[in-house]
């Protein structure tokens, strides 16, 4: 049943859409572009913790949105929310409506896979755009991926799915079991699953016809919504149903040879009887073929290979494939026969080696399958206990990474791998290294044969419980990625350079099995973008990197390679770089959990109007040296008109350095300061630097970026060793220093004692390149905290190139005492005892006065006189 | 004002009843005598054994007669007989012979070993004296850090610990080897220096000897060849004192891992549950006081038993009504009354048990329709059919599946989803409705392994994830003990040792969890691995059953060697526990109560019925719908709750019916019920019941504060029953009663139908009461009603107060 949704209380962007632009719509309720934005809008009732940051964001936009979407002026990157339908059949046209923010000067829908062709592009206002599409026969089933891209920026990824089967709505009543509603076989059912809500649909079937009813719910990633699905006889007798399936995650499948001709029902819920506007469903329904299972489950690129489909309710089958050659993210087989094409993929490794499919028995050492490494071993754990074994031959020394891929590919096994030598005792083994799936790095310990066996950890089995164990040697490869700025968020994951521009994002790189420095590159970048960055440091896995956009460059995107080179003579490895991009798309408890993502290889690039400013970093003329600190200045240039703030933040500190979260260029203003500083383990090397800086154009935020700059990290010019002081309240103190004079600087610098305590003085003093010493007279105030402060430390400025060089040195302890109640008796010595100290020339230390202090009073007591005050 | 008024006029049922009329008789015969104990070992120069001779006349009243008791030795050379104790005085077999009354019974004697000394053992005669002083009590040194500046261990549960702490701690100072009698020990107890806890004992008593001839011997610790005790006698077992003052002497023996027998009377510390009906004094003579039951325990070591005093007035004649008898339960529960001279109250009316019986077994009202067909049958067994009807409908599943949801703690939390919370409710519901024997449901249960969505019986090990609160919650809830206590110290009110605790908890201590491909489910399994050490011996511990052997548990699922030890009939408490559980809902109280309390010092107050219940339910094949049949249809369930004079005192014997408070859910699914309005609650559907409730963490005002349990802990307590202000003000003014009225509009469609005030004031009292209100009801009523302009909110408000009346509230 679908109730009435209550959208307008909670979904800020109609509300406010209503208020605006859309009360000529409102009037009518049966405007069909009004309806359409209804139900486009409602399912993006999502809360934060569901969509991560990306719903806080979305929520935010949309008032920007709406406030300048009067002034008509937009300048930042779209969002979109969602796509309906959320799916379409291939071969057909299929209008997509597009519901997000910043909509309106729409460009491209940009596919990350083949098989779309746009027929026309139509704006609706900001917050819509509709796209016709056609769907190429051939295209590939499921998930596909897509953006849009304006003339001012990319939206965030969201998803698309292809099927094969004709497509109907769910028609709401349908929440009575007396009651469905009626579908013919072979059909996509487009449903939502509202709160609590059961919704039937009856078909009529054959004898010993075969009938799936697959869901995807969890995977169109619109939600958190973990769906159910039953198939039941008239009589309400349940035939089959699903929650889970490994296949397909919270999805689910059920599938069953239907016992006698009749009308049969499935029953369509929230497993938990949750629900709501924006839990969509495809339900696909018909005679194809739905095995969840697949041996072998992998095989070697650009062959041709034999796989055997199993836990298909009429029974186990064979097909034959042809492999791509090259690697492809997320890749899957369909199952197909004449009755139809499974709705889904089951998972499928393409690899460089070739397949080993077990003979039983195998569950000894004895009756081990053989195998030549390297290799991937493939088979089933066809009952409970069964355990496979594979025999093969090592040399010494000889290592292999080995990973079994079971959940990964949707198999209900829980892998438990165990390397032995042949009839001997287990050298290595794993259950869970990678989620539920086992790997492990095994290097023969001597020549000689070893067996691998396989199991279930908790002893289950099936003829559905099938793994794919590979062995690769390890290889050295990188793969590289753009960190996220929040967790989970898909905020600035894309490259969007306005022209005449630059723009600055970090990218990281995860090296496996190598080390050293890497150059970053790019290929497939839109005309006039060219990118630049210092090496990736061998001991960093970060680097900042920047991209500019001539002021001609055609306004357009592209969907890049970013690539990472070796870059270091001395090794001869070829490292393979890969780029990959993970947008999570549900998120929910228990904390934030990712149930659904989506994969891409590929980075996406734009080339986007031109923005009304521009930063720069005023390159600094002097080092920041260790355990000192820098103003880095960053000025504007603002077109005419233009005065918005600018927020400015460095993209990148190098290793012990850190700088201000942010700093802004106030309103009409070009200039700012960055505030920096460097630990006293901050390496001593010359960095790129890049400053971002982002201002509100028009509807939302533009980001650009400064030139790449040098700072240098320099040691501290001199070294402080200070001596610790004491003073009681209201007296005067020493405190001393000895300097270390280690980079001769020009004329004088100025040395200021910082962390005094409260009413507390010292005075500015100077020293040279030269100067060796150095006192300050430390003032003690009546009032001034009593007990041990122990930051006190020196702060010296020194003058170079006309620009400041601050350093922190020393580091001491000052201890103020509280006056000893004295009787009156010693007053008149504590006034007699300055006198002698005075002429002491040289100053002494604290040790040295106390020592002197206690002959003081030794001589007064041999003196008969009463003691002193200590 | 008026609805108050009519508060007043309904309902006036929970009148009293009548007192009984008790017949005075002649003296009765003596019936038999017996001589405890049965036989006599006497052990070494130091042996000595009393005894009682204990007479049973014809009306059950029991005297201690070993004063006026004849007794003679067959060979007097062998055994000095000095008032009721014999000492050994040279070795062979001989026969005591006891006389009284005409009767005469003999026990042997066997002495051995007359003229040799036994050497002083710390474990088994020092350690004793502590106790026996109240040294080693949680008050005194046996507290958690001691006091001042001296530890012993609770009760004794670490001799060892104790040996070390008088002879090594602070060397020199408790004992002195050289003059033992200047042994600070000995000092502060006999109070010769200043102590906190005074004078314990005086230099001539037993206990003072023991600890000098130790210290005389060296302060020894025991070779591990000493016997230990093995288990502990409390004779006799039960007596029937006649009045106040009335006096039985008590003897406690202790048997020994070396086959002795020893008399530990004068070491044993003795206890009373009920002071005020059976005094004990340390030398463990009962005294009688005032009418009623006690239970006189003796703990020594690390037992404690106990034996029955029943004290009756002094010459009190009773004649046992001839009452009709159903079953079993009514033989057990009538030779209980029997016993305490208690006249139970009569059978209920018809109306009474219809509503009773619906409350208890399905948890609902009878509709009139019900109430009209079970009142118009005349059929003499018509009781026993309906019950049998009521066990075939599915709120009486719902009623247990929800009782078990709350001992499983079903309830969603950080670890445990809402999706898991209804999977594990659906695998109990599912399993109570297919009517599963208990013992396959606890094991499938407590052996369960893998994931929590996949095998929802996994997520017992979910919801709780401590290994050691785990074992507690299975000894609470499958055996009902409260085993806490042995965590830190031997139990001091039950027989459990912190051993016994770590070697239960060592059955937990391979749990494995790992988590899997979703991220709201775990995985449970066997790890394989992993011990249990005790605190106190620092030793692995194997597990052990409670009160039960070691199994081998080698290569084996520990959990699963538990659980098919746990619900079985090996072991002795799962039966009982769950038929008192059983009992406990029909009764509203336990035979042991609270249910979950099952210790020594917590008797069951009828053992042979609760004995019964176990056999019969083990015999049932743990079915428990026959447990309930054979309940509700004993005369003892169907008795009124108006009380007479002999059993007006009575809560615990099952004389009358107590008056119970609704439960939670069932009271508001009953107003719901009885309004006919329909309650909503999050993730079940409209007109959903509130026992169907999934997860304990899902509720609402009403329940939580009429006491919902919360899941929390297993605790039998989690259900609260107690009435409080709000409860009685949210019915008064709570959207529960005067919005329900509202919505269900029943009054209204009455009167639309034509039906007269006359009429729905009967329906509106069998809706709620299921009976027609008497004629001074009724007039009172009807006249109230008059001074009314709108007939309807007349009727609404008397309906207000039918729902506001104590009987409604009420399952009497």
């Amino acid at each position: 049943m679908r109730y009435e949704r209550k959208c307008t209380s909670t979904s800020f962007p109609r509300s406010a859409w209503e208020r605006t632009v859309g009360r000529s719509a409102a009037r009518n309720e049966n405007d069909p572009a009004r309806q359409s934005y209804r139900d486009a809008e409602c399912p993006d009732v999502r809360s934060h913790t569901e969509r991560g940051n990306e719903g806080a964001v979305g929520c935010l936009c949309a008032v920007v949105v709406i406030l300048s979407f009067v002034a008509s002026m937009p300048a930042a990157s779209p969002s979109i929310g969602t796509i309906l339908p959320r799916g379409a059949q291939r071969g057909k046209d299929v209008t997509l409506v597009f519901s997000g923010g910043r909509l309106s000067d729409t460009k491209e829908v940009v596919f990350y896979s083949a098989g779309f062709t746009v027929k026309k592009l139509q704006v609706v206002n900001d917050g819509q755009v509709k796209a016709t599409i056609h769907i190429a026969d051939d295209c590939r089933l499921g998930e596909h991926a897509m953006r849009l891209r304006t003339a001012t920026g990319l939206s965030e990824l969201q998803t698309f799915f292809v099927g094969a089967l004709p497509e109907i709505d769910e028609k709401e009543p349908n929440n009575d079991f007396k009651a469905p509603q009626k579908i013919p076989l072979n059909v996509t059912v487009n449903g939502v699953v509202d709160s609590e809500d059961v919704d039937y649909f009856s078909f009529e079937a054959k004898k010993g016809q075969r009938i799936t009813a697959e869901i995807e719910g969890m995977r169109l990633g619109d939600t958190f919504f973990d769906p159910y699905v039953a198939i039941l006889d008239s009589k309400r007798f349940e035939l089959v149903a699903s929650d889970d399936a490994p296949l397909v995650g919270q999805d689910c499948i059920a599938s069953v040879v239907i016992p006698a001709d009749g009308t049969y029902v499935i029953q369509v819920r929230d497993s938990s009887y949750g629900g709501n506007g924006a839990c969509h469903y495809r339900l696909h329904v018909g005679t194809f073929p739905r095995p969840t299972a697949i041996v072998p489950a992998g095989g070697k690129l650009g062959e041709e290979v034999e796989v055997r489909f199993l836990g298909d309710p009429a029974g186990p089958f064979t097909q034959k494939f042809k492999l791509p050659t090259k690697v492809e993210p997320k890749f899957g087989l369909f199952a197909q026969t004449k009755d139809g094409i499974a709705p889904s993929p089951n998972p499928f490794r393409l690899s460089e080696y070739g397949n080993v499919i077990e003979a039983e028995p195998n569950d000894t050492h004895a009756t081990a399958t053989p195998a030549a490494l390297p290799v991937a071993l493939n088979g089933v754990i066809d009952k409970p206990g069964d355990v496979d074994c594979f025999r093969f031959k090592m040399k010494k020394g000889e290592t292999y990474d080995v990973h079994c891929y079971a959940r990964q590919l949707g198999s209900p096994l829980d892998s438990v791998i165990t390397i032995a030598a042949f009839n001997g005792g287990a050298i290595a083994a794993n259950d869970d290294s990678n989620g539920p799936d086992s790997y492990l790095r095994f290097t023969a310990p001597a020549d000689g044969e070893y067996v691998l066996s396989i199991t279930d950890h908790l002893h289950k089995g099936g003829p559905t419980y099938f793994y794919r164990v590979e062995f690769t040697p390890p290889r050295a490869q990188v793969t590289l990625s753009i960190p996220k700025v929040a967790l989970f968020s898909q905020e600035r994951q894309t490259i969007v350079v306005p022209r005449g521009n630059r723009y600055a994002t970090l990218i990281s790189g995860a090296r496996a099995d190598f080390g050293g420095p890497l150059k970053i590159g790019a290929t497939g970048l839109p005309k006039g973008v060219t990118i630049a960055s210092e090496d990736m440091a061998a001991n960093l896995d970060v680097v900042p990197v920047l991209f500019e956009a001539a002021a001609d460059a055609p306004i357009a995107g592209s969907l890049a390679d970013i690539t990472a080179r070796l870059d270091d003579p001395k090794q001869k490895v070829n490292v393979p770089s890969s780029f990959l991009q993970t947008a999570e798309l549900v998120i929910s408890g228990p904390g934030q959990s990712v149930y659904w993502k989506h994969d891409v290889d590929r980075e996406a690039v734009a080339v986007t109007e031109a923005a009304p400013f521009k930063i720069n970093i005023v390159e600094p003329k002097v080092p920041l040296v260790q355990n000192g600190s820098m103003n880095l200045r960053v000025v504007a240039e603002r077109k005419p008109g233009f005065k918005a703030p600018i927020t400015v933040q460095m993209l990148f500190n190098p290793p012990g350095v850190g700088s201000a979260t942010a700093a802004t260029i106030p309103e009409g203003q070009n200039e700012t300061v960055i505030p920096m500083n460097a630990a006293g383990n901050a390496e001593v090397r010359k960095w790129k630097i890049v400053v971002i800086g982002q201002a509100t154009v028009g509807n939302g935020p533009v980001w650009v970026a400064s030139q790449l700059a040098t700072l240098q990290i320099a040691p501290p010019y001199v070294n402080f060793a200070m001596e610790r002081a004491a003073a009681e309240q209201g007296k005067a103190t020493e405190i001393f220093c000895k300097i270390q004079q280690n980079t001769p600087f020009p004329g004088k610098a100025k040395v200021q004692l910082l962390g005094l305590p409260n009413k507390v003085t010292a005075p500015v003093l100077e020293i040279t390149k030269d100067t060796k010493e150095l006192a300050f007279k430390v003032t003690v105030d009546k009032t001034s905290p009593a007990g041990q402060h122990k930051n006190l430390f020196c702060q010296v400025v020194i003058t170079q190139n006309g620009e400041p060089i601050v350093e922190n040195t020393g580091g001491t302890e000052l201890r103020i005492d509280v006056p000893l109640k004295v009787a009156a008796a010693p007053k008149p010595q504590a006034a007699a005892k300055p006198e002698p100290a005075k002429p002491m020339q040289k100053r002494l230390s604290r040790l040295e006065q106390l020592r002197l202090e206690q002959q003081e009073r030794e001589k007064a007591m041999q003196e008969g006189k009463k003691p002193g005050p200590r | 004002m008026r609805r108050i008024s009519f508060l007043m006029h309904a309902a006036t049922i929970m009148a009293f009843g009548l007192g009984s009329v008790q017949a005075y008789a002649a003296e009765p015969a003596l019936a038999s005598v017996a001589v405890f104990p049965s036989a006599v070992q006497l052990h070494t120069s130091r042996g000595r054994q009393s005894f009682v001779v204990q007479a049973t006349y014809a009306d059950g009243i029991t005297r201690d007669v070993t004063a006026d008791a004849k007794c003679t030795l067959a060979d007097p050379k062998l055994v000095r007989l000095d008032k009721n104790v014999l000492y050994p005085t040279a070795d062979g077999k001989t026969t005591l012979t006891v006389a009284y009354g005409g009767q005469q019974i003999s026990i042997p004697v066997q002495v051995k070993d007359a003229k040799v000394d036994r050497p002083i053992s710390f474990h088994l005669d020092v350690m004793p004296v502590f106790m026996k002083a109240g040294c080693n009590s949680g008050a005194c040194h046996g507290a958690a850090r001691g006091k001042d500046g001296f530890r012993l261990s609770l009760f004794g549960f670490d001799a060892d610990g104790d040996h070390y702490r008088l002879t090594h701690e602070m060397s020199g100072r408790r004992i002195d080897l050289a003059i033992p009698a200047n042994s600070l020990l000995l000092q502060k107890a006999t109070g010769a220096v200043p102590h906190t806890g005074g004078q314990r004992f005086t230099k001539d008593s037993e206990l003072y000897q023991t600890l000098m001839r130790w210290l005389d011997a060296g302060a020894p610790t025991d070779p591990p060849t000493v016997a230990k005790p093995v288990s502990l006698e409390l004779l006799p077992h039960n007596a029937v004192l006649d009045g106040k003052g009335s006096k039985q002497q008590m003897v406690a023996l202790a048997t020994y891992s070396d086959g002795t027998v020893r008399d530990v009377t004068p070491l044993a510390l003795f206890l009373s549950n009920n002071e005020t009906s059976a005094k004990i004094d340390a030398d463990g003579a009962v005294t009688a006081g005032d009418r009623g039951e006690a239970f006189v325990m003796a703990r020594f070591a690390t037992f404690t038993v106990g034996s029955q005093i029943i004290v009756l007035p002094k010459g009190l004649k009773f004649e046992w009504p001839k009452v009709a008898e159903t079953n079993y339960i009514d033989k057990l529960v009538d030779a209980k009354l029997k016993k305490l001279r208690i006249d139970p109250s009569p059978i209920c009316n018809d109306e009474t048990f219809l509503r009773r019986a619906y409350l208890d077994i399905i948890g609902l009202m009878p509709t009139p329709e019900e109430y009209t067909r079970f009142m118009n049958n005349s059929s003499p067994k018509k009781r026993a059919e309906l019950v049998d009807e009521l066990l075939s409908r599915k709120e009486f599943a719902e009623v247990w599946v929800m009782k078990w949801a709350e001992l499983l703690q079903i309830r969603s939390s950080q670890q445990v989803s809402y999706k898991a919370t209804l999977l594990y409710y659906n695998w109990l519901q599912e399993r109570i409705e297919r009517n599963e024997p208990m013992d396959q449901l606890v094991q499938e249960l407590l052996g369960s392994n893998g994931g929590t969505f996949k095998n929802p019986a996994t997520n017992y090990y979910q919801v709780e994830t401590d290994t050691l609160k785990v074992s507690e919650d299975v000894a609470q809830v499958f055996m009902g003990m409260r085993i806490q206590c042995a965590q830190c110290h031997n139990h001091p009110f039950d027989r459990w040792t912190t051993d016994d605790y770590y070697s239960f908890a060592a059955f937990f201590s391979q749990i494995g969890r790992k988590g899997t491909d979703d991220p709201r489910e775990t995985i449970i399994f066997n790890s394989g691995g992993g011990e249990v050490t005790s605190p106190v011996t620092h030793q692995v511990m194997k597990p052990k059953f409670l009160g039960g052997s070691t199994p081998n548990v080698q290569g084996k699922d520990r959990r699963e060697v538990l659980a098919k030890w746990l619900a079985s009939p090996k072991n002795p408490y799962f039966a009982t526990n769950l038929a008192n559980i059983v009992w406990a809902h029909f009764f509203g109280v336990g035979i042991i109560d609270p249910v979950d309390d099952v210790r020594i010092s917590n008797p069951a107050s009828n053992p042979e019925l609760l004995r019964e219940l176990g056999k019969r339910f083990t015999a049932y094949h743990y079915n428990f719908k026959k447990l309930v049949r054979d309940i509700c249809t004993s005369q003892a369930y169907q008795r009124a709750s108006e009380t007479n004079a002999s059993n007006a005192g009575d809560g615990r014997n099952f004389s009358h019916a107590l008056i119970r408070r609704i439960k939670a859910e069932m009271f508001l699914d009953c107003i719901t019920e009885v309004t006919d309005t329909k309650n909503k609650f999050a993730g079940l559907p409209l007109g959903a019941r509130a026992v169907e409730i999934a997860d304990g963490n899902n509720s609402n005002y009403f329940l939580t504060t009429f006491g919902r349990a919360t899941r929390e802990t297993v605790c039998s307590c989690e259900v609260k029953l107690e009435p409080t202000l709000s409860q009685s003000l949210h019915l008064l003014n709570g959207e529960d009663t005067t919005q329900k009225i509202q919505a269900g509009n029943l009054i209204g469609r009455r009167l639309q139908a034509k039906h007269t005030p006359e009429q729905i004031v009967d329906e509106l009292y069998i809706r709620c009461l299921a009976r027609k209100p008497t004629a001074q009801e009724k007039q009172k009523l009807l006249t109230g009603l008059s001074a009314y302009k709108d007939r309807q909110k007349g009727l609404e408000d008397i309906f207000w107060a039918l729902l506001n009346s104590r009987e409604f509230m009420f399952n009497h």
